[in-house]
């Protein structure tokens, strides 16, 4: 069987493209979500984090270092098969509750390191100067806080897609899924797990010239 | 600089090289210990089923020459095909109405003979251990279609006639208004038996006989695609109420008949049973 016939029957024959776009926006749906509740729940637990308040602050030092040092795969299970078993809830929900858990917890110390490398004597210069505490934030911290933090939330937008794709344990069906059923319907796994892995670094690259666009931006 | 950064480079050639080298050498050996690859097993660990082939094949050593093998539990079947490409195992160990697909759709592999005990299974439906009216339905269907030889129809036109690149397609499941809905998990891993049609649909023999036992006990079924290593979670959680293809072992000299079976697991009649071949690459 020639090459490009074989390339037909795996990932355009009988709508396979279709399946694997579905897949696609699967994949899709959880990061967004994720990344949008993961950055805001995020945000929250770096004020917590850096907070004078020691029960917040100790709160959200446990919350890190157990969603950090746990992986990702084995909490979505416990949520799904353990916490939310017998709710009846979407696995879709459950994965976005899981993977924005995951992403809060990295975007907390990414945003925590990142404030930390702020020149703290701007602030105090922008207060001097009379500016409110929310105007000192706006306009001094936040431009800069927003460039140091970019390239490693870059990263982590990235990771949370390559992340999702253990999404099969709950029974979701999404990229990595279908090329697995693709895979095993065909019997061609190599071929098939490539065209997967070009259709992610796809995804990657896009994440990658979007962050890329803004750069030119801020220019 | 750049010579020390050559000389380097060559080296790390060379030793490369002899690292690939040594590995074929070690799969070409006849003595070598026999790697298999197989699907995840319910229950069923390595290392247990790996002890019920030493005993089988110590003693039947005097009279057969048996050896056992060494058995690797993949999670799916993409990953073990992978496997077996890449030189990580030797062998697939698989049904034989599988092992015809798989031959069917790549033309690079064919059924291999060893010297290892045979072993048939016969295939049944595992649900939780609380849905004991559940399984006295899912029963007395199944009998039925034994009976009546449906079973027998829907294995000549699933397992036994099915050709080379003409996937059926998937099989729509009766919608029965106001009925009871029962999630039955599919892992798309046991083609043509259990696998995932084009259009995303879950198809094949067991979707075809659910459709029937739905017809027979007037309940809707909804399946659910899961992964192979997470279908014993799905079932005691309660995301799923039946899980397909438990696989009981026919030979109970090799393998007692629940070794597959986890705690609080009850099991259907039989539905359908195959026996284990080994699949391997061309030379």
């Amino acid at each position: 069987m020639e090459f490009t016939e074989l390339i037909y029957k795996i990932f355009i024959k009988d709508s396979g493209w279709l399946t694997i776009l579905n897949g696609l926006w699967v994949t899709v749906q959880i990061s967004a979500l994720s990344l949008l509740f993961g950055t805001l729940l995020g945000s929250l637990m770096c004020f917590f984090r850096m907070s004078k308040f020691k029960p917040l602050k100790i709160f959200a030092q446990i919350y890190i270092s157990i969603i950090r040092g746990s992986p990702v795969l084995m909490l979505l299970m416990l949520l799904f098969y353990g916490v939310f078993a017998r709710t009846g809830i979407n696995p879709l929900l459950v994965a976005v509750i899981t993977f924005s858990m995951h992403t809060a917890a990295h975007v907390a110390e990414l945003l925590r390191s990142a404030l930390m490398a702020l020149d703290k004597g701007q602030l105090e210069a922008a207060r001097t100067l009379g500016f409110s505490e929310f105007q000192a934030f706006k306009l001094v911290t936040l431009p800069q806080l927003a460039r140091i933090a970019k390239p490693v939330y870059q990263s982590t937008v990235v990771n949370l897609i390559q992340w999702t794709s253990v999404v099969g344990y709950v029974t979701i069906t999404d990229l990595t899924r279908v090329i697995n059923n693709i895979a095993s319907r065909t019997m061609q796994p190599i071929i098939t797990i490539t065209g997967g892995m070009i259709i992610y670094l796809a995804l990657s690259y896009f994440i990658y010239g979007i962050f890329h666009l803004t750069d030119k931006k801020i220019r | 600089m750049k010579k020390i950064f050559a000389l380097l480079m060559i080296c790390s050639l060379v030793l490369l090289t002899g690292c690939g080298g040594d590995s074929d050498n070690k799969k070409s050996s006849n003595t070598e210990e026999l790697k298999l690859g197989m699907i995840r097993h319910l229950n069923i660990t390595e290392t247990l089923l790996d002890n019920y082939f030493e005993k089988a094949a110590s003693r039947m050593k005097q009279t057969a020459d048996m050896r056992a093998p060494k058995h690797i539990f993949f999670d799916n079947m993409p990953a073990m095909i992978s496997a077996l490409q890449s030189g990580q195992i030797d062998k697939i160990s698989t049904y034989d109405s599988v092992a015809k697909y798989l031959l069917a759709k790549n033309a690079a592999m064919e059924i291999s003979s060893d010297r290892v005990p045979k072993v048939s299974d016969s295939f049944c439906c595992g649900l939780r251990e609380d849905s004991a009216d559940l399984k006295s339905e899912l029963d007395a269907a199944i009998l039925k279609l034994y009976a009546d030889g449906t079973l027998a129809n829907l294995v000549k036109t699933y397992i036994t006639d099915i050709k080379a690149y003409e996937d059926l397609p998937a099989v729509d499941m009766p919608n029965f208004d106001g009925a009871e809905t029962i999630k039955v998990a599919v892992t798309g891993d046991l083609p043509p038996l259990d696998y995932i049609s084009a259009d995303g649909k879950p198809a094949g023999f067991n979707t075809a006989m659910l459709a029937a036992i739905s017809q027979q006990i007037g309940k809707n079924f909804e399946l659910v695609d899961v992964d192979s290593g997470a279908r014993a979670a799905a079932l005691t959680s309660g995301q799923v109420d039946v899980v397909f293809w438990v696989a009981v072992p026919l030979n109970n000299t090799l393998a007692p008949p629940n070794c597959d079976k986890p705690d609080g697991m009850i099991l259907t009649e039989a539905y359908f049973s195959d026996e284990i071949t080994h699949v391997e690459f061309k030379e």
